[in-house]
């Protein structure tokens, strides 16, 4: 249509010009920040570091070789999902559940909200010694508290509770993300199919089920995909509290990853780990982007 | 709300003794934190807890001193978030702006670049940005927690600012061209004061994702940039664990963040699901 007018074809690719030099300077960023360290996590894999950082050699698929046919690898990207699954699972169930109860408060929900999300912006790292200052079975208050139950056990220290005890604290950090976001979605609801929802005598399990959480549905699944992408991001409360143990217990790909890097400076077997971790993340973000591009989110 | 009718009571207390064990819940951890940061080393590990006890800055007093360094610490933190916060939101304002007018073809593929880039697993970032910073000289230098949080900082502005400037009515700058403007001054006098309160919010949110950033600072500082989340996890030793200052080093990192957070409250949901839910 713009064609057919010249005076506007000319102001719309001037306008385009200004945008594109506007776009440029993080075009330029954003491909060093990424595609670069891409192709250099690429090269890496192929490369052999362990004789001299500055002279790596070519070494072929043995990097490739050797972690994808490691027991520990496979066990390690094992646990993550363990660890990614009940982790998502409980934040999803309890978020929105908060969520629903924060919705039926005829008064203070929003104080009860910003209570309630406050740990959202504890720092990982502070998330993870509080996990383990509260659990220490002789000084820690949670443990102190488990004990009045006759429950004595150090559960970050012992194999079959510590991937409950790190989930748990990953569950107490990023609940709320779920709960502000179902939260909102709930309150942009139309009142009147909810109401009307009312006078046809619907319980509220059915209300829920047929009216409300179809209308939520997008939100939650953008919430869903957005922790699932997060989730894989960090290994800091690991870190911090567990570091990966007992005997593995917690061993996550990422710390995995960081631990053939870092402590084995094994950086060729770490690359191959990094791209099977990328690989999982680009077809989250496919997922994310197809889900947004479809419109109608919020 | 019927008050009267006996199963609106039981409701209005079932639902506010749920609430009351969630706040407990989501709320003890943090309390527990800030109130053993001001007990003595002997009175942190009482229990049963006492609620009410004198309190001490002794803690506070030596991190603060000389030996306990923690201005440094923080001044690293503060220097490496600020200057990534600042180079993302100024790159992401203009570059969001763009996204969000121009009739890009791909624009789904660069939204797609943008969310992946912002998304990568941080393990996997850090160990190519390691090997180039070790050969270029860059390792234990400020500059490499510059670029290391603008990984994921720029993708998260541009991502902000793109949905920010889809909202602001595109007429406000057809009306400023129509005066004189070009389309950079129409940018800059219109359409940015008025998405202004998503420029901060999208600031707050990239300073609050590398002040608490610790994997990175772990791997590339050295003991003269060492942040406070590197300072907190070093109090992890063989021998034991300092708890005493873990918890003020804790409080200190949490606090500016809690009011930095609840300042940009209306707009948490928007950033934290990338722009997805309003």
């Amino acid at each position: 249509m713009a064609a057919h007018n010249p005076l506007k074809s000319d102001t719309t690719r001037r306008g385009e010009r200004t945008e594109i030099l506007m776009f440029m300077p993080s075009v330029i960023l954003l491909a060093l920040i990424s595609i670069f360290p891409l192709a250099y996590i690429i090269y890496i894999s192929f490369m052999d570091f362990t004789i001299s950082v500055d002279s790596p050699v070519f070494v072929g698929l043995n990097n490739w070789v050797r972690v994808l046919t490691d027991d520990v690898f496979w066990s390690s990207w094992g646990r993550t999902v363990l660890y990614a699954g009940f982790g998502l699972l409980v934040e999803m169930i309890v978020g929105i559940g908060v969520a629903l109860v924060v919705f039926q408060l005829p008064k203070g929900r929003n104080l009860v909200l910003t209570l309630w999300m406050l740990p959202l912006f504890v720092a990982p790292v502070v998330a993870g010694l509080l996990g383990r200052f509260l659990l220490n079975s002789t000084y820690g208050l949670y443990a102190w508290f488990l004990q009045l139950l006759n429950l004595k056990v150090e559960l970050l220290g012992d194999v079959s509770t510590a991937m409950a005890a790190v989930i748990a604290i990953d569950v107490w950090e990023w609940t709320p993300l779920i709960t502000i976001i179902v939260l909102a979605a709930l309150q942009s609801m139309p009142q009147e199919a909810v109401e009307a929802a009312d006078i046809d005598g619907a319980h509220y399990g059915q209300k829920l089920r047929l009216v409300v959480l179809p209308m939520v549905a997008q939100p939650i699944l953008v919430a869903l995909l957005v922790r699932s992408m997060d989730i894989m991001r960090f290994v800091d409360v690991i870190k911090i509290s567990t570091e990966g143990g007992p005997a593995n217990s917690t061993k996550i790909v990422g710390y995995r990853l960081m631990e053939v890097a870092f402590r084995f400076q094994d950086f060729g077997a770490a690359a191959a780990i990094g791209i099977t971790m990328l690989i999982v993340t680009i077809v989250l973000g496919k997922l994310f982007v197809r889900l947004l591009m479809k419109g109608g989110v919020g | 709300m019927k008050v009267h009718s006996g199963r609106s009571v039981i409701k209005f207390i079932i639902l506010y003794t749920v609430v009351i064990i969630l706040l407990a819940w989501a709320l003890i951890p943090i309390f527990w934190m800030v109130q053993s940061s001001f007990k003595t080393q002997a009175g942190m590990f009482s229990l049963p807890p006492k609620l009410f006890f004198k309190p001490t800055f002794a803690t506070y007093g030596y991190m603060f001193s000389a030996r306990g360094g923690f201005f440094r610490f923080i001044l690293n933190s503060a220097i490496a978030a600020l200057s990534s916060t600042l180079v993302a939101v100024i790159l992401g304002a203009a570059g969001g702006f763009a996204l969000a007018r121009g009739r890009f073809k791909r624009k789904k593929d660069i939204s797609f670049w943008v969310i992946s880039t912002r998304m990568a697993p941080i393990p996997a970032v850090i160990l190519p940005l390691y090997i180039m910073f070790a050969r270029i000289g860059l390792l234990g230098n400020i500059g490499s927690l510059l670029f290391a949080y603008t990984t994921f900082n720029l993708p998260f502005a541009l991502w902000m600012m793109m949905v920010f400037f889809e909202d602001v009515p595109v007429a406000l700058e057809e009306a400023a061209l129509i005066d004189g403007c070009n389309k950079f001054q129409a940018f800059l006098r219109i359409s940015l004061p008025t998405a202004r309160s998503g420029l901060v919010a999208t600031a707050v949110l990239c300073l609050m994702f590398a002040w608490n950033d610790f994997l990175f600072a772990s791997v590339f500082s050295s003991s003269n940039t060492q942040t406070i989340p590197v300072a907190a996890s070093l109090l992890i030793t063989q021998q034991g664990i300092a708890w005493g200052q873990a918890m003020a080093t804790g409080t200190v990192i949490i606090t500016p963040m809690l009011i930095a957070g609840l300042a940009v409250r209306k707009y948490l949901v928007r950033g934290l699901s990338m722009g997805a839910v309003k």
